[in-house]
């Protein structure tokens, strides 16, 4: 009787919890059913619009290779108006050019209104064009579509002023564009987007930008709720929205202090008409350059607008800014290839090729998906050996018990003799080079590192080749100054002094340290004191590779006779180190950025300045000279004189042992997903990528393709 | 039992209150001083390459820090009461010949930025006394920062537009007054500047202004000695739900939302769970005690104990949720559910739901069934000895009844206690655990947000996980009381 009671009830409460559970769905399912009804909307209003620009240009085809050239420009308007995307602005365009194509062939370049000319080689000159037409023609138009997944993590917001994470600078880079772009393998050559063309005047301080018409900005996802219906309307891109961005960035309400830094030179911005842009900067100096041709727009219709499209007033527009509706609704709007389509945090992001881009596509997939559920490194390894992301980071302990130790048989063993041996198994993986360094420096306000043989002696004596090779498992390229090996700036002269211990102990000897008490340890004379040769070397104390490190470091200086203690300190402990210059030696690594610039790290004025990172400090007048020069010299021939001199007078004075540039393993799907054995499916389009990009540049795996 | 029940609410308060208080330390201690949010924006911490120096914007740094309540002392507000001399004295200490350190130096020199309009008038009365020509140009940087009003979108509707647009011309007029100087190493302060004369008496005309009067008062320094420090301002927060989360742009209650409901149906499960293997287990090991099968169990069980919980959710991802080359893994390795579900039948989604919950719930609960499951044996085996068990086996009840209707209940008293201690151990366990399986509960929010370095979200998962435990406890108190009619008969 009992035990049916029992029963009874628990039978009641599991269908009471049932009946719960059903209905707290429901609303969920109804949500998700009505929005993608609005997608399914969308779809067809973009096939409508595809349709429509179809029949425009069948109906503009027959007029226009009838007319005469003559007659041609008073047609050429209309045209240009009703297919954007295909036309850029009917000026100079022959006649035949002008008709347009069907737009299902939308791989073709974009008829260019500059004629390329030998001069247009994308290095900033004075008074001259200068920027390379956009070149598409890696793009395989057969391998256009499929989808990319990704593992990335939820970014502190969207907005492109004020966050700086790494995931909103790429959701930027493939939803908007700027006025002209360039590459970390060659950052000198600049190609035009946004930008028609650029005139650089006024001994380099004024930038006059001319900016293609039929531009239009993207009509963000949420237009399709009811309340902001006012989203729909279609903006031309105009120099005014340049103006708002950059006037946003110099107000100091706004809280981007990441880029304001970059504007600071800036003196005003000017938009005579809506196609002209013109900057002009208080002072000649070259990172002008990048900031001017790299300037992206930012929507005034709507950052300049309250929710409800009211206009806010201009002197509201900086406060309301760092705490915009839409930023707030997770909100991206842009004139670039893709856009945003989902946000959800802490789950995905989803970036769809938009319909109307204005120039040909740049990249062959059609979705880009972000997962950012997965949190944990362990996570992530198994999600991708599940088939959900496309690719993963090994970082060196993983790659090596996966990778060199076979764990995974599924990844295809490594080959010293063969850097691309890794391609082909079922999870490709390969090295890729990184744009940083790290460095061991030496304080040269202490007596012991003063004198520069003492500092080139540490060096002969740091077995570079051998951490990088045992300890790092490989993973890293050697380097001798804070420019990149494979940079076009590198200076290839410089002479590496590799590990030799009888080399250091001469030195040592020349810079007057000996052993005078027996002790084992060398000693010399500073200022009539007797000083023994120790020094503590600080680092940071989340890194095993370099206790590791540092300990093959301490064997080989005691051979030597020199005692070095490895004090590991926490972040903020860190911190205070650098403030306080509390360091005979200290550990630490640097990102190379795409503009040279000797002046942060080496100049003579950022040793005692507030802030400054000449931690060791170097100083040393000609560098001094010489990087003042760089950062006001625009012509190349000349910025990579002055760089290799730089790298020489830096090499010969040793003022860090600097140690090596790491490389990081990222490993892709090579098989089809959802089961299927067919191997090798992606191989061809990640190989295509791989081998066309320069291997300094990051290999975003956003340039390859998925073979159909 | 109303009695009993709110006695137990009753002593929630002091828990709650324990636990806000150490909460609120631990994130004092931890949390960023401007000199190192200075550093962070600058890009050293990343060991990012910055271009020029200066550009730092310190007053958006100093409006983050007056957003998140980060400028205020901890406990005490004495600021109302600084005066011209202390003032000098702390300009002194902050000189490059002051004799200390200069991480301290800037300490303290970042610290009198962040006082506010306490530090206006005695800085104004430094800059107004030539005799102090050296400090004139920290005193102005000083007073530039300290007299910014920062006005955040929410004033736009609290505040007339003439009043915002006469704060920002007052903040903007501040910014070209700052002094220049040099701070030369062993040296006291030395001014740089050709128009020094001009911007000191343009500070002090401004400071007089009796426009600006209302703004810079110090009539409520009594009244901020409690009111206007970080404790009271993270209390009133707390109440009114306005803790804001830098990392997410959104309050953080309304971060948390959607997220606390996962954490809780996962750790009610996972008690679930351990209570439906640890009983049938605690009984079958008790009648069976000392034999051969009791001692393997309780050494296997120890021996499982001692694992910790990372370790074996993390072994269990590897071997049970991985494909392999040969096939399809057994239990998915993400979320609760799968990312289809919402069109799934009720019923499927409940499998579902099991099949993904299974592994973290394992993870979360072993600890607590192997130690319940001890717990139960032993207290099994001393009813087994009492004097009623003795006279119930010879009255002939059979040993079923015996255990079931006498034994078991006296025992779950027992597991009744253990079980609120389990449930705090869970609220710890189901940080790893959401993190090992990717699911988006308060565990994995919390460990993003200290990742994040956001504070605000941090208090606030806290609390709101703390809570949640303090409910849990509370309903093992009810059921201790339904069950032992002693307490129920104690209290009327």
């Amino acid at each position: 009787m009992n035990g049916f009671k029992v029963a009874f009830l628990s039978l009641i409460a599991g269908l009471l919890l049932y009946v719960v559970i059903d209905q707290w769905r429901r609303p969920e399912q109804m949500g998700a059913m009505s929005r993608s009804f609005a997608e399914m909307a969308e779809a067809s209003r973009a096939q409508t619009d595809e349709l429509r620009k179809v029949r425009l240009a069948l109906e503009a085809r027959p007029v226009a290779a009838a007319l005469t050239p003559s007659v041609a420009p008073s047609v050429a308007p209309s045209v240009a108006s009703g297919v954007p995307t295909n036309v850029g602005s009917g000026a100079a365009v022959t006649p035949t050019a002008q008709v347009p194509e069907t737009p299902a062939t939308s791989v073709q370049p974009v008829p260019s209104t500059v004629v390329p000319a030998p001069t247009l080689d994308g290095v900033a000159k004075l008074g001259v064009e200068f920027m390379k037409p956009m070149d598409r023609s890696y793009i395989i138009a057969a391998h256009l579509g499929g989808t990319l997944r990704m593992i990335s993590s939820t970014p502190k917001g969207l907005n492109p002023l004020l966050s700086s994470d790494a995931f909103t600078s790429e959701i930027q880079e493939n939803c908007n564009d700027s006025l002209a772009t360039h590459t970390s393998a060659d950052p000198e050559a600049w190609f035009s987007q946004l930008a028609e063309s650029a005139i650089i005047s006024d001994d380099y301080k004024t930038y006059t930008f001319k900016l293609r018409k039929g531009v239009h900005w993207q009509v963000p996802a949420i237009a399709e709720r009811p309340e902001f219906t006012w989203l729909r309307d279609v903006h031309e891109l105009t120099s005014e929205d340049f103006a708002f961005a950059l006037q946003l960035v110099l107000d100091p309400k706004v809280d981007c202090e990441h880029l304001r830094g970059y504007y600071q030179d800036l003196d005003r911005v000017e938009t005579p008409d809506p196609y002209t842009l013109r900057l002009i900067w208080k002072k000649k100096v070259y990172t002008s350059l990048s900031f001017s041709l790299g300037a992206a727009p930012l929507p005034k219709h709507i950052y300049g607008r309250n929710k409800d499209g009211s206009i806010i007033p201009d002197n509201q527009v900086a406060v309301v800014f760092n705490k915009h509706w839409f930023d707030d609704e997770r909100g991206v709007c842009g004139v670039g290839e893709f856009r945003l389509v989902e946000f959800t945090a802490d789950k995905v992001a989803r970036l769809r090729r938009s319909t109307d881009y204005w120039s040909t596509p740049s990249m062959h997939f059609d979705t880009i998906e972000y997962n950012f559920e997965i949190k944990q490194p362990d996570a992530m390894l198994v999600a991708f050996k599940n088939g959900q992301v496309h690719l993963t980071g090994l970082p060196p302990l993983k790659y090596k018990s996966e990778v060199l130790d076979r764990k995974e048989p599924r990844f295809a063993a490594a080959d010293p003799a063969n850097p691309k041996a890794g391609r082909s198994g079922e999870f490709g993986w390969e090295a890729a080079k990184r744009q940083a360094f790290s460095y061991i420096g030496w304080n040269a306000r202490r007596p012991v590192f003063a004198d520069t043989k003492t500092r080139q002696a540490m060096t002969y004596a740091f077995p570079k080749e051998r951490i990088i090779r045992d300890i790092y498992m490989g993973l890293g390229q050697p380097i001798l100054s804070d420019v990149h090996p494979d940079s076009s700036a590198y200076n290839s002269a410089l002479k590496p002094l590799d590990f030799d211990l009888d080399q250091a102990k001469r030195l040592l000897a020349e810079a007057g340290w000996t052993d005078s008490d027996g002790d084992g340890l060398l000693d010399r004379v500073v200022a009539g004191n007797r000083i023994p040769f120790k020094f503590v070397v600080k680092y940071y104390a989340n890194s095993p590779e370099w206790d590791n490190t540092l300990h093959i470091y301490r064997t080989e200086l005691k051979r030597i006779g020199i005692e070095m203690e490895a004090v590991p300190q926490e972040w903020k402990e860190l911190i205070r180190v650098y403030e306080d210059r509390d360091f005979d030696a200290v550990v630490g690594s640097w990102q190379m950025g795409f503009d040279l610039d000797f002046y942060q790290l080496w100049h003579s004025s950022q040793i005692d300045a507030p802030g400054g990172s000449n931690h060791c400090a170097f100083a040393d007048p000609e560098v001094d000279t010489l990087a003042v020069q760089l950062r006001e010299e625009f012509d190349l021939e000349k910025r990579l004189v002055i760089a290799k001199r730089i790298q020489q007078r830096i090499h010969d004075l040793q003022p860090y042992t600097f140690f090596m540039s790491p490389k990081s393993i990222f490993a892709w799907q090579n098989r089809a997903p959802a089961g299927s054995t067919e191997r090798n499916r992606y191989l061809a389009g990640v190989e295509w990528g791989l081998d066309h990009l320069h291997p300094l540049k990051n290999r975003s795996p956003l340039s390859w393709y998925f073979p159909q | 039992m109303t009695a009993y029940l709110f006695r137990r609410l009753l002593l929630m308060i002091p828990t709650i209150f324990g636990i806000l208080c150490v909460n609120f330390a631990v994130l004092r201690l931890q949390s960023m001083s401007l000199t190192e949010a200075m550093s962070a924006g600058s890009g050293e911490s990343v060991g990012e390459r910055k271009v020029g120096a200066g550009g730092w914007a310190l007053e958006s740094k100093i409006d983050r820090f007056r957003r998140t309540g980060n400028d205020l002392p901890a406990l005490i507000n004495t600021y109302g009461f600084l005066t011209k001399e202390s003032v000098v004295a702390w300009l002194r200490s902050t000189a490059p010949n002051a004799g200390t350190k200069d991480s301290v130096r800037n300490q303290r020199e970042k610290q009198l930025w962040l006082v506010g309009t306490f530090a206006v008038h005695p800085l104004a009365e430094v800059l107004s006394d030539s005799a102090l020509a050296d400090l004139h140009g920290p005193a102005s940087q000083a007073l530039a920062l300290c007299a910014y009003t920062s006005i955040e979108a929410w004033d736009l509707n609290r505040l007339s537009g003439k009043r915002i647009q006469q704060i920002q011309a007052r903040n903007r007029t501040l910014r070209t007054l700052v002094i220049a100087y040099r701070q030369t190493p062993g040296q006291p302060f030395s001014t740089a500047d050709e128009h020094a004369a001009e911007k000191r008496a343009a500070l002090v005309a401004l400071v007089a202004d009796p426009e600006n009067a209302a703004d810079f008062n110090r009539s409520g320094k009594w009244s901020a000695l409690v009111t206007k420090t970080g404790f009271y301002d993270f209390l009133r927060r707390l109440a009114t739900g306005d803790l804001w989360s830098e990392s997410r742009k959104e309050g953080a209650f309304s971060v948390i939302a959607q997220y606390w409901q996962t954490t809780l149906v996962l750790n009610l499960l996972s008690i679930g769970l351990a209570w439906a293997i640890a009983v049938p287990l605690g009984i079958h090991s008790a009648r069976r005690a000392n034999s051969l099968e009791d001692h393997v169990t309780t050494n296997v069980l120890f021996l499982l104990w001692s694992l910790p919980s990372f370790f074996v959710g993390t072994l269990f991802l590897h071997y049970f949720c991985t494909s392999t080359a040969s096939g399809a893994p057994w239990f998915p390795n993400k979320g609760l559910s799968s990312p289809d579900n919402l069109w799934f039948s009720t019923p499927r989604f409940l499998v579902d739901l099991l099949w993904h919950g299974f592994l973290p719930m394992l993870t979360l609960s072993y600890a607590s069934f192997v130690s319940l499951s001890r717990y139960l044996r032993g207290n099994l085996l001393e009813q087994f000895n009492a004097d009623y068990v003795r006279t119930a086996r010879a009255k002939g009840v059979n040993e079923q009844a015996i255990v079931n209707r006498h034994a078991f209940r006296n025992s779950s008293l027992t597991l009744i206690t253990l079980s609120s201690g389990l449930l705090a151990e869970l609220f710890g366990g189901v940080l790893i655990v959401e993190m090992i399986f990717s699911i988006n509960g308060l565990g994995f929010l919390l460990l993003d947000a200290a990742r994040q370095n956001d504070a605000p979200l941090v208090m606030a998962s806290t609390v709101v996980s703390v809570g949640l435990l303090l409910v849990g406890i509370l309903v093992a108190d009810v059921l201790y009381a339904v069950v032992d009619p002693r307490i129920r008969s104690r209290y009327g």
